[in-house]
């Protein structure tokens, strides 16, 4: 499917030149971003950077001590887990808690995707798209290291940074295959939670790399799109009934988000759950019309929310 | 290949971890061995029941926490180290003022004046778990000297094989 395209206007044109930004992209914002202004600003800005404790090795209130006694000015958030880090006094990914493995550096934005996952011990769960194994540590964290999670990685390459942070987080409970998320059902085996954050245009974190802000194309969200659509189906296929499949991206774009999940109320028997945390999830977008329970799905804005930009769907297999 | 331990295998490890003080701990754990293609070295995995279930008829590329290495010992691995700081009280030790925890994890080896606590016996050549004050696993090492020269000032007196740093530097 194409990536739909707007007229530019004075005003796309206007923030397109102010911020540095292609004219379509500007032109796409516009139709479904509140507060464009308020966003393009705090793109320019250096993002928030949280931390999430691993509970399996250390609890909160020991590494909240630990830090801030080496200085670290960190906030509380809406999860009792992760905290923001307002001042660090060493580099967060060279400390000696972060070696040991007690915490983890994470958006906040994916530990809601997991904590929506609804986790309890002994799950059977499919991280679909795994590396670098952020979400795969928090999703064994949360089931206490019993059950099992297993996470899928198409690129050998990038297996070496999955094992690397399960090692350093202590997982006995997860395993990794490298394989493409599109040949799931190759397992043989049906989870009662399916994580899948789908590869994609990566618009939601123009933030953390500014080049984005002219390197991105409208083929992009097409390709990631396409890409999109078969893996959200192998995902399903695998989904135990009644179980739960998390369907989320890090893009703005609406082809890679709504459209997809749309297009499965279709096509399977699924129901979309409401969430916590976040902004509703579109209706409309230029022509397209959704089902109105993709209210339920969530955006969340660097902006409103202080995430990266992110897209969360729970749907329910029935 | 992941697979269960041979009898044999179960013998050395039991024996193992009753030395390293952890022996009912991993009562009911279960384990798996990974033999090596290239080296054919024997890695030892802790893993939970369910996924000991899901993955011996599966090959996957990593599964559990590796917690050693099996040769004609047992030899814990980074992380079996920390397994063992964490559930035993009688394991070999080492323990380190900040100055030379910022060295191990550097991979620096461990001067004599810089040790602040150790195990009552220990031997030359024998392998010890890197503590910090906060009495964390920061690294394994091995005794280049018996107890009584361990504390020698201007001396590196146990080198440092392994260290929490190595991940950093690996990437």
């Amino acid at each position: 499917m194409k990536a739909l395209i707007f007229p530019n206007s004075n005003e796309s044109s206007a923030y397109a030149k102010r911020y540095g930004y292609h004219d379509w992209i500007i032109s796409r914002f516009l139709q479904f971003i509140p507060d464009l202004g308020y966003l393009l600003e705090k793109l320019d800005e250096e993002p928030q950077k949280y931390i999430r404790v691993n509970t399996l090795k250390i609890s909160i209130s020991e590494l909240k001590a630990s830090l801030q006694e080496k200085g670290f000015e960190l906030a509380d958030t809406l999860l009792p887990e992760v905290f923001a880090i307002k001042k660090a006094t060493f580099p967060i990914g060279a400390t000696i808690e972060y070696l040991l493995g007690y915490y983890y550096i994470q958006d906040i934005s994916s530990c809601f995707a997991v904590e929506a996952l609804d986790l309890k011990e002994n799950h059977s769960v499919l991280d679909m798209a795994a590396s670098p194994g952020g979400k795969t540590t928090l999703i064994a964290q949360k089931m206490k290291n019993t059950g099992c999670v297993v996470a899928l990685e198409s690129s050998f390459k990038r297996i070496r940074s999955i094992s690397f942070n399960l090692a350093r987080c202590g997982i006995t409970n997860a395993c990794v295959y490298n394989m493409d998320g599109q040949h799931a059902v190759k397992l043989n085996m049906k989870f009662d939670r399916v994580l899948l954050d789908a590869p994609c245009s990566c618009e939601g974190v123009i933030g953390k790399d500014k080049t984005r802000k002219t390197s991105h194309k409208p083929e992009d969200i097409e390709f990631c799109g396409t890409n999109q659509l078969r893996l959200i189906e192998s995902a399903l296929k695998v989904v135990k009934h009644d179980g739960l499949l998390i369907y989320s991206t890090c893009s703005f774009a609406p082809e890679e988000n709504e459209l997809i999940v749309n297009s499965m109320l279709e096509k399977f028997d699924v129901e979309i759950e409401p969430l916590q945390y976040g902004s509703e999830g579109l209706i409309r977008f230029g022509q397209y019309r959704f089902h109105p329970s993709l209210r339920n799905s969530r955006r969340l804005y660097p902006h409103i929310h202080n995430t990266t930009g992110f897209y969360i769907a729970k749907l329910r297999v029935r | 290949l992941y697979r269960r331990p041979t009898r044999e295998e179960i013998t050395i490890v039991k024996r193992a971890f009753n030395k390293w003080g952890i022996f009912s701990f991993f009562r009911d754990k279960p384990l798996l061995i990974n033999e090596r293609k290239t080296d054919k070295q024997k890695e030892i995995y802790l893993l939970s029941s369910d996924l000991e279930q899901l993955i011996i008829d599966r090959e996957p590329c990593i599964a559990g926490l590796k917690i050693g290495e099996l040769k004609k010992k047992f030899i814990p691995s980074l992380q079996g180290a920390d397994l063992i700081a964490r559930t035993s009280n009688k394991f070999p030790y080492i323990l380190v003022n900040e100055m030379s925890e910022q060295r191990v994890v550097y991979g620096k080896n461990i001067l004599g004046e810089s040790i602040i606590e150790k195990s009552e016996m220990l031997d030359e050549n024998q392998l010890v778990i890197l503590l910090n004050k906060k009495r964390e696993t920061i690294g394994i090492g091995r005794t280049r000297v018996s107890s009584r020269y361990l504390l020698q000032h201007g001396k590196a007196t146990v080198t440092t094989l392994v260290d929490i740093g190595s991940y950093l530097r690996n990437e």
